[in-house]
């Protein structure tokens, strides 16, 4: 894991929003513990969001499904969260969804933020 | 044009047989299917896109046969009837014999039915309400059992369900590879599309504990809908719509989140509500 470019994920990910980024925490899946939070972030949200990613593998293994990059739940209001499992690490992001389209959430950002993420975790 | 119809029961002597065949009204044996109805059965073919024609049996003065072309309903026949008259009045029978046929010669066989399948369905339930409206009005006051009258409910809603899945699963084609739709508050598997209940169990316990835990540990609550992305390019989306959770896994290559979101879930939405 390297810490610098685990900030730099962070950096693309507010530039790349930008009035639409409300918060954001990477914390690793075994134990919970945040490793990089932003101001606004959820940190209790956060560690519920590792517990349900466990039992959205679980879920779909009744299918059978795998779970792939990322998945996307829209909360009551402005609000919707990104969440990026990858390996040991769980990023969470949360943006204002009337200011980010979904599409270039999906499509634009996610695609840059996934490889820096990945880049920043294998390194 | 397929061939491989598991519930064929009857091919005998078909190989140069018209479509548009009657067929022998004196021998039972000839309906071997019953305790189906005629709706269910009807869906399930359109569903699986068969060239079939599926023969009804009510007594020996009430009979005919609908005709399918690879799910499309293209001709109905009952007594003197043809086309959409005589679909509806099959439609609407109870306690039939039915017995389905591969159709291996489509010659000659003239399409009298454009109605959509579901739309004729949507029409008979609501003539058939209209008609016992009175009687089941009446028959609810005096029920003294309160589940019987959910039962009632429930089978309806089932009903309606099930025909927005039909549509789903004719609009998405192959891209859907299933679906199911769930009571939030019972817990009950109300339609499903090539989808075991334990992964709507499993998913309602899900959304369950997402629900509470937003509820407890933010001041948010969880709006309408997720989305996971999966392996093998699937995506699934969980939908609640009102008192039901939708659970729609598909191909995101053949069919687009955006063409689910924008054009096939508002139609079957749409269509749920005109059902209302």
């Amino acid at each position: 894991m390297n810490i610098q470019k685990l900030n730099v994920c962070m950096d693309i990910l507010k530039k790349d929003l930008g009035d639409g980024f409300v918060a954001s925490c990477i914390l690793t899946t075994e134990d919970g513990q945040v490793l990089v939070a932003t101001d606004q972030a959820n940190i209790a949200e956060a560690t519920l969001l590792n517990d349900a990613t466990a039992l959205m593998r679980n879920a779909l293994k009744t299918y059978p499904a795998e779970l792939g990059q990322y998945y996307y739940i829209d909360v009551a209001g402005n609000m919707a969260i990104l969440v990026i499992p990858f390996g040991d690490y769980q990023w969470t992001i949360t943006v204002n969804k009337k200011l980010v389209k979904l599409g270039l959430l999906l499509n634009v950002v996610l695609p840059a933020i996934i490889n820096a993420f990945e880049d920043a975790v294998v390194s | 044009m397929k061939k491989d119809f598991k519930l064929i029961i009857d091919n005998e002597g078909l190989e140069n047989q018209s479509a548009t065949d009657g067929g022998n009204r004196d021998e039972l044996q000839r309906w071997p299917l019953f305790g189906l109805s005629v709706g269910s059965f009807l869906q399930v073919i359109a569903m699986e896109r068969q060239t079939c024609m599926m023969e009804v049996y009510l007594d020996a003065d009430h009979w005919g046969h609908f005709c399918f072309v690879e799910g499309e309903l293209y001709d109905a026949v009952s007594g003197a009837q043809g086309g959409e008259k005589a679909a509806m009045e099959m439609i609407s029978w109870e306690n039939v014999r039915l017995n389905i046929k591969q159709i291996l010669n489509t010659t000659g066989l003239v399409r009298r039915i454009d109605k959509n399948l579901m739309l004729l369905l949507m029409e008979s339930t609501r003539l058939r309400d209209e008609v016992s409206d009175g009687e089941d009005q009446q028959e609810l006051d005096v029920a003294e059992d309160l589940e019987d009258r959910e039962v009632v409910v429930d089978d309806a809603d089932r009903g309606k369900l099930s025909a927005c899945l039909s549509i789903m699963v004719k609009d998405m084609g192959d891209a859907l590879t299933a679906a199911n739709i769930v009571d939030l508050a019972k817990g009950k598997v109300l339609a499903s599309y090539h989808a075991a209940p334990e992964a709507a169990e499993a998913f309602l316990r899900l959304t369950k504990f997402l629900k509470s835990a937003f509820r407890d540990n933010t001041q948010a609550e969880l709006g309408d809908y997720l989305i996971l992305d999966l392996k093998n390019q699937e995506t699934l989306v969980l939908l609640m719509i009102g008192e039901q959770q939708w659970c729609i896994v598909f191909n995101n290559v053949k069919c687009s989140l955006g063409l689910l979101r924008n054009v096939v879930m508002p139609k079957v939405i749409r269509t749920y509500n005109e059902m209302q």
